[in-house]
């Protein structure tokens, strides 16, 4: 597995060198990707992809926080004393993604249980008159204990579909492997089929709802499917997400794993900013 | 095509299915599986590396009688075990296939509140390990076969 991550980082270290623009190349200001899209404005919905694409050669940094209060323990004067989870531990994510052709971004995202991720999306087909999604190939691989322990890979496509400048919707059959971290001669499982559901809700100009759910359609299904809600406002390159849900999974692996608990509900943000 | 060889590159690798070493909640039986065939020879039959007693030092007919009446040694504990009502408390099956949760051995070895006499091994430890025990639980959630 060392052998996996050495290839890993090797080859993203060499698109990154490949990547930047040799003397006299310039990336066109023209490129599409740098247009605001009203619809689909960030990269994530809660937890999973969407399918916007990062325009080549520019970044997004994404920080993801999951306060471990839940919501619903004590009366209201006690999640107030708490500041409704604030005063709590937290599970934090921190990413970066890259846009390493048209259409083609890496990034790595690590969370504060010392879970590290790193994932590719490649955009195969795009929207279009003549074609009523966008379908993305989505790859990625998480690592536990700094990426030196256990291994979760999945692959799986990211389809959305954008109406207008108001709403976008998502359906997201992905293949998580390893994602139960025992030995698989201890369980039943050792993969999960996720279909991940979600829609974004353009309400005010700069204003969304964001709503997602995660079943696992076949293999292992512990715990119980991660669902995530979330209000978000849209502020120049930034995108703040207020967000509650049932769990703090924000790698594939991790949502693969489920929720907590069915009435487990915890408050969280994602902070997102695009530097382009 | 550079880009088509890089996206190929990370899809494989994100392709390679993974799995955990069965060595790693082992612990001090590294050997140890899910067949009876192990659990007998690395369990039953002798002391492990942090210093746990053989289950046969004291479930042996051998110069002895064996405790709670129970034998646990080679080829014959399998039918001591399975679907045999405990003497210590009746009612209980010592193994019942695919049913660790109610098989009155699991119970022993972790200490159950309801079991009868104390917690299996004998004494103040070392007892088995929450990875030891995960295994017997699967060979006995998997049908508990004479393997």
């Amino acid at each position: 597995m060392r052998y996996i991550f050495r290839c890993t980082i090797l080859t993203v270290i060499v698109s990154l060198g490949a990547s930047v623009p040799s003397q006299g190349q310039t990336v066109p200001n023209d490129d599409p990707d740098l247009a605001l899209q009203l619809a689909q404005p960030d990269f994530t919905l809660v937890a999973l992809p969407t399918t916007l694409r990062v325009p080549r050669h520019k970044g997004a940094f994404r920080v993801t926080h999951r306060f471990t209060r839940e919501l619903g323990n004590g009366d209201f004067g006690d999640l107030a004393s708490d500041l409704f989870g604030l005063d709590n531990g937290a599970q934090i994510g921190l990413e970066y993604r890259f846009g390493l052709f048209s259409g083609t971004q890496i990034g790595f995202h690590r969370t504060s249980d010392r879970t590290t991720e790193f994932f590719a999306q490649h955009e195969v087909k795009a929207q279009s008159e003549s074609f009523p999604f966008t379908i993305s190939a989505y790859a990625s691989i998480d690592g536990t204990n700094n990426f030196r322990d256990s291994y979760s890979p999945a692959l799986g496509a990211v389809v959305s579909r954008t109406i207008a400048e108001h709403v976008a919707f998502y359906l997201e059959p992905i293949w998580v492997n390893n994602s139960n971290t025992l030995p698989s001669a201890l369980v039943d499982n050792n993969d999960a089929m996720l279909l991940g559901l979600g829609t974004r809700l353009r309400v005010r100009p700069t204003v969304y709802i964001v709503i997602e759910g995660t079943p696992r359609i076949a293999g292992d299904k512990p715990n119980v499917t991660q669902i995530g809600v979330g209000l978000e406002k849209r502020a120049g390159g930034h995108t703040f997400q207020l967000n509650f849900s049932n769990g703090f999974g924000t790698t594939l692996g991790q949502v693969a794993r489920g929720g907590t608990g069915r009435s487990d509900w915890y408050m969280g943000f994602n902070i997102s900013r695009k530097f382009f | 095509m550079t880009r088509r060889i890089l996206l190929a590159c990370l899809l494989s690798v994100a392709a390679v299915g993974c799995d955990e070493k069965l060595s790693s909640v082992t612990g001090p039986t590294p050997q140890l599986e899910p067949t009876f065939t192990s659990i007998q020879r690395d369990i039953f039959g002798a002391r492990d590396l942090a210093g746990r007693q053989a289950c046969t030092d004291c479930h042996s007919d051998v110069g002895r009688n064996p405790s709670g009446g129970l034998v646990l040694l080679g080829g014959r504990a399998h039918a001591a075990l399975v679907n045999q009502v405990s003497t210590g408390k009746p009612g209980a099956i010592r193994v019942i296939p695919g049913d660790p949760d109610n098989s009155y051995i699991i119970r022993k070895l972790e200490g159950a509140p309801d079991i009868v006499g104390v917690r299996m091994p004998r004494g103040n430890g070392p007892f088995l390990t929450d990875g030891q025990i995960l295994v017997i639980r699967r060979w006995i959630q998997l049908g508990a076969p004479n393997n």
